[in-house]
């Protein structure tokens, strides 16, 4: 295995991106290992696109340094372009051309065969007959199912996404998500940004978490659940138990025969605890990744990150 | 070079390039026809001293010669018109056009440098502008021989005036393709170019006809194009180098402004 087959899918270090007074990207330091499915979260004007858009060599960095397959993401843009694939967020195609020939020309661009296109086009529902009208008359879920067929017709060993089911409706969702775990199955790594927590949640095995160009954590989705609150609630017959010695409860609040809270980190105790006869119901709702998410928008935190947030301890 | 890059950007071209092709041939091929019927009406109205010689002319060029109204086919708005709009659509289409439309950011994600890029669409714009100064000359030429009078012309000559004619055309190309890769937006780099060659052409037309201010046309690049003096032997080697500088310069300033530029996400 030589250095750049060991070297992480992307690594950047300190990277930074100003356009004059606006800092888009402040010392962003991240890697993503090989074979990872790889989530980029953050609200409109995070930095993400900016991010994606320095990996790709669109834009050059203002400090700092960044590598995708261990070749320099500036000296070495088109050995990197070679070995991608890249949805841009938003998609525009060659409207005057048919979807065949889009690809067509595009998979000649690349120099490579489309070796996947006509089984992505079976799964994502682009069947032959609509590949032959031009894209002016696609629909925006067609065009966006034309970018994903784009992006990874030709096996890429890299997959960058930007809001890959940004349009598409909750089938070809599930036909995505599915492609995304053959991908990761067949060892191929896939950095994506989205608004769609629950779908991050779902198919990503590593998060960052990005905020006015600063990372705020970069933990696996198990993780980050495990650091959540849960919110909890129980019915009891009679009096509600004393519960303040369990573990990770907080919030509680006891109305008659009800009660709520939050619950950090493992449920057994609180489970046994409240195992008894006399408990009715019980509701432990899940973890989700969108409280994770906001708790970080949250916070006014434009200083550093704190030492309690992964920001700095972040790299994997 | 690409050449998938290479044959869409011609393919993107082909209908239209074939249409004015065509015109463009056709109105070569009435240049002489009007030469004929009409000079010796025009040089009589001209030695009758009712309206000043220079008026009577157009650019470099006029109908008192067979070289003359080759020059003025060239340089006639028509004619401008034909091949203007092949050295300044294409390239804006190209750069800013596709970056307008949000299609560069897919087509620069393919192992394509951006002065690959650059130098491909520049061969392409180079070509497309070779077929349609061609068409003129040839129509010129078709025309000539059609009326009789292509013996009046120094066919050994024909090559350097297409060569002259290109020259001229590339760099106005080179210019819209510089201005393309500046900016983000088809307007700013459309405007820009329409700009540079409407003030050359400006130039050329007021020095031809107000003779006070002749040497206006000294800093036109279409007083370097001069079909009929190339035509009788008389071609100057400075046109030639000035046109050369004019194409090299925007391609330099282009080769080097393209891959700097940051190319932000789309509006």
């Amino acid at each position: 295995m030589d250095a750049a087959s060991a070297s992480p899918a992307v690594r950047t270090d300190g990277l930074t991106k100003h356009y004059g007074q606006v800092r888009a990207l402040e010392a962003l330091s991240l890697e993503v290992s090989r074979g990872e499915v790889f989530g980029f979260l953050g609200p409109n004007g995070a930095g993400k696109s900016t991010t994606i858009r320095i990996l790709l060599g669109f834009l050059h960095p203002s400090a700092g340094s960044a590598s995708v397959l261990g070749l320099d993401a500036v000296a070495e843009s088109v050995q990197i372009r070679r070995h991608i694939g890249y949805l841009p967020g938003g998609i525009a195609m060659y409207d005057s051309l048919s979807g065949n020939d889009a690809l067509d020309y595009l998979a000649d661009l690349q120099g490579q065969p489309p070796v996947r296109r006509e089984e992505l086009c079976e799964r994502l529902s682009m069947p032959a007959s609509v590949r032959r009208r031009r894209i002016r008359d696609y629909s925006r879920g067609m065009r966006q199912k034309m970018g994903i067929i784009q992006a990874l017709q030709h096996d890429p060993e890299l997959a960058i996404l930007d809001e890959p089911t940004e349009g598409l409706d909750p089938l070809m969702q599930q036909a995505f998500y599915s492609i995304l775990e053959d991908l990761r199955a067949a060892g191929r790594t896939v950095f994506m940004s989205s608004h769609i927590l629950s779908e991050v949640e779902r198919v990503c095995d590593r998060v960052a978490i990005i905020r006015t160009g600063r990372l705020m954590a970069l933990h696996s989705v198990d993780e980050l659940l495990a650091r959540r609150k849960r919110h909890v609630q129980l019915r009891w017959r009679g009096s509600v138990p004393d519960l303040s010695g369990v573990p990770g409860l907080a919030d509680v609040v006891i109305e008659g025969d009800r009660m709520t809270g939050t619950l950090q980190g493992d449920v057994a105790p609180f489970v046994r605890t409240v195992a008894s006869p006399s408990l009715v119901d019980l509701i432990i709702e899940p973890a989700r990744l969108e409280e994770a998410f906001l708790e970080y928008y949250a916070e006014d935190l434009e200083g550093d990150v704190p030492p309690d947030r992964p920001g700095k301890e972040a790299r994997a | 070079m690409s050449w998938p890059l290479f044959w869409r950007t011609l393919a993107w071209n082909r209908v239209r390039l074939l249409v004015v092709a065509i015109a463009a041939f056709g109105w070569g091929v009435l240049i002489p026809v009007i030469y004929v019927s009409f000079s010796e009406a025009i040089r009589e109205l001209a030695n009758s001293g009712f309206f000043p010689r220079e008026m009577m002319s157009f650019g470099s060029g006029d109908f008192f010669s067979v070289p003359g109204a080759m020059t003025l086919g060239l340089q006639h708005p028509m004619a401008i018109a034909f091949v203007a709009l092949f050295a300044i659509a294409p390239p804006i289409a190209s750069v800013a056009g596709e970056r307008e439309r949000g299609t560069l950011e897919v087509l620069l994600s393919r192992p394509i440098s951006r002065r690959r890029h650059f130098a491909v669409l520049a061969v392409a714009v180079l070509l497309i502008l070779a077929v349609v100064v061609a068409a003129l000359i040839l129509g010129e030429l078709a025309g000539a021989m059609a009326v009789g009078i292509a013996d009046e012309l120094d066919l050994g000559q024909v090559p350097l005036v297409f060569a002259n004619g290109l020259l001229m055309w590339s760099a106005f190309g080179a210019f819209s393709l510089a201005a393309s890769v500046s900016f983000d937006r088809v307007a700013p780099a459309m405007g820009l170019s329409l700009a540079y060659l409407l003030a050359n052409y400006f130039l050329e037309i007021l020095g031809s006809l107000w003779t006070d201010v002749a040497w206006t046309q000294e800093y036109s690049l279409f007083h370097r194009f001069n079909a009929g003096e190339v035509l009788q032997g008389k071609a100057d080697p400075l046109d030639f180098a000035i046109l050369a500088v004019a194409t090299v310069v925007p391609l330099a300033v282009g080769l080097f402004v393209y891959p700097r530029r940051d190319l932000a996400a789309p509006a």
